[in-house]
């Protein structure tokens, strides 16, 4: 247990180290203020030039873009970290000592991602537009923690370097695209995009039905699944 | 200490290490020596625990390492050929936190005292120079005073009066039973340090046997006299069992005619070229 404890004390103190990873951690935060008091103020805005409600049908998908934000920009830190612990090839170097490659994976993204739970859960109590219930909101942590896995795995096997790894970052965001598509499209068109966990996710919150939960479960663990093998390799 | 059998490892559906086979005692210092891409550097990640999926066995530290477990990490020290460290740390953190990650760790200033780095421990690592890191990378490996040491290319990049001090400590850690695995394509390294080297070519083991054996049993030690004939230095070269019947060279030791006279045997390198049409550098 203490080498992975040091070794999450070095991944906290590299994220301290490093503006941009700064950053990244206040995202979710800057994006409840906008999400909560935002929205709410373009939809008064939008109200008093259109008829009906504009975005309050959607309050739901922002809530669930908030959700996700706070274990996805956990994971983006940990694959940056794991891309520069790479590229000076520490990665290797800790897996042969008392930490192993169990541990290093261990301290650098499972527990990021296990934070990410009760931290997902704190912004969304004190951001989100729409009343959650509890068992709503352990059950979102989870998925989109799995989700962001997903994501970190990701970055991580298919970047060589840091600034790829950001590049790729940014075209991860199309996996969570599935976030959006059950809101826009209702026919079976929508089931194109049935391989993204994202897609199941917000299937679960709209409708309630426990397969769609069992389906985003899957979805994710077989992303995770499929990554993990190449993520090894490349990492060690 | 170090035990493997019939090793075979592949990255692809051909074989790239085949019928490995060799055991290194306690305390000795035990030569990798090979061209580029001859599968050291494999060797050594499979007798680490970094690749798996190898076949045969092997035994580190009476440890098997299709089991392996946390224990072969608190009793191994690994310097790889490329440095390893926090570059935004100063050296002294860097060793700081390895050494926490080990249940019992030296006094990290004797350590890099003796690399002639305790004046630069307190410099962040992106400001040292090529050779202070592979110093500082050196002793990272010896925080934990490991039993068993892997060490590649330890000397790489060194100049001479470092590279000195590092066979130095090499030698002493050896002294105090330490028992090191050394891969290099440095014929002069392996010559001066390894008890016994192994010659790797392809991924397979073509000698294996002490320096001074390796020379003695492939090569043919000679010896080169000059003399002056009709106002003309001329060079002639005879194998040293040879010289007794050497009628010439007894005739000018005889008239004392001889102008110069060196004996010389082969190097690791010619035996290694010998042995396999390969150069080592």
């Amino acid at each position: 247990m203490k080498p992975i404890v040091r070794s999450f004390g070095m991944f906290v103190r590299q994220i301290a180290n490093d503006g941009m990873l700064w950053g990244v951690g206040l995202a979710p935060l800057l994006l409840g203020v906008m999400i909560r008091f935002g929205v709410p103020y373009v939809e008064t805005v939008l109200s008093g030039y259109l008829p009906g409600n504009i975005l309050v049908p959607y309050y739901q998908l922002f809530d669930l873009v908030l959700f996700l934000m706070t274990p996805y920009m956990f994971c983006f830190a940990s694959a940056m970290v794991m891309l520069a612990e790479r590229d000076e090839n520490i990665a290797q170097y800790l897996a042969i000592t008392p930490l192993g490659k169990k541990g290093y994976v261990f301290s650098r993204l499972y527990v990021p991602v296990l934070l990410s739970v009760p931290a997902s859960i704190m912004v969304m109590l004190y951001f989100s537009l729409t009343v959650w219930p509890t068992r709503h909101l352990l059950e979102g942590a989870i998925l989109m923690g799995l989700l962001s896995t997903v994501v970190a795995l990701l970055v991580v096997s298919i970047s060589r370097n840091r600034v790829e790894g950001v590049a790729v970052g940014k075209l991860s965001g199309l996996l969570i695209l599935g976030l959006v598509v059950p809101y826009f499209i209702e026919s079976g068109f929508q089931y194109l995009v049935c391989f993204m966990p994202s897609f199941w996710i917000a299937r679960y919150f709209l409708d309630g039905n426990i397969l769609f939960l069992l389906s985003a479960l899957v979805t994710s663990l077989v992303w995770i699944a499929l990554l993990f093998r190449k993520f090894s390799t490349k990492l060690f | 200490m170090i035990h493997v059998q019939d090793l075979q490892f592949s990255y692809t559906s051909h074989p790239f290490i085949a019928d490995i086979n060799f055991t290194v005692p306690a305390g000795e210092i035990f030569g990798f020596l090979g061209p580029s891409g001859a599968g050291k550097t494999t060797i050594q990640k499979i007798l680490t625990g970094l690749l798996t999926g190898f076949k045969g066995n092997v035994e580190v530290g009476g440890i098997d390492l299709r089991k392996s477990n946390r224990d072969l990490y608190e009793r191994i020290g690994v310097d790889f050929e490329f440095p390893s460290l926090y570059e935004k740390l100063t050296g002294k953190e860097n060793l700081k936190f390895f050494a926490s990650l080990y249940k019992h760790h030296v006094a990290i200033d004797p350590l890099l005292e003796s690399v002639g780095l305790i004046n630069d421990a307190d410099k962040k690592v992106s400001a040292y120079s090529k050779g202070m890191k592979s110093r500082l990378d050196f002793i990272k490996a010896l925080v934990h005073d490991p039993d068993i040491l892997f060490l590649d290319e330890p000397t790489s990049g060194l100049d001479p009066s470092n590279a000195r001090v590092m066979k130095n400590i090499i030698l002493q850690l050896k002294a105090n039973g330490k028992t090191i695995l050394l891969t290099t394509h440095n014929m002069y390294d392996a010559t001066e340090l390894c008890d016994r080297v192994a010659f790797i070519v392809d991924g397979k083991l073509v000698a294996l046997d002490t320096p001074h054996n390796l020379i003695i049993s492939h090569g043919a030690s000679t010896v080169r006299y000059s003399y002056i004939s009709e106002g003309e230095e001329k060079t002639i070269t005879t194998a040293l069992d040879k010289t007794g019947t050497d009628a010439l060279l007894l005739q000018l030791v005889k008239e004392n005619r001889l102008s110069t006279i060196h004996s010389s045997e082969p190097t690791l390198n010619d035996i290694f070229s010998f042995l396999t049409g390969r150069e080592l550098q």
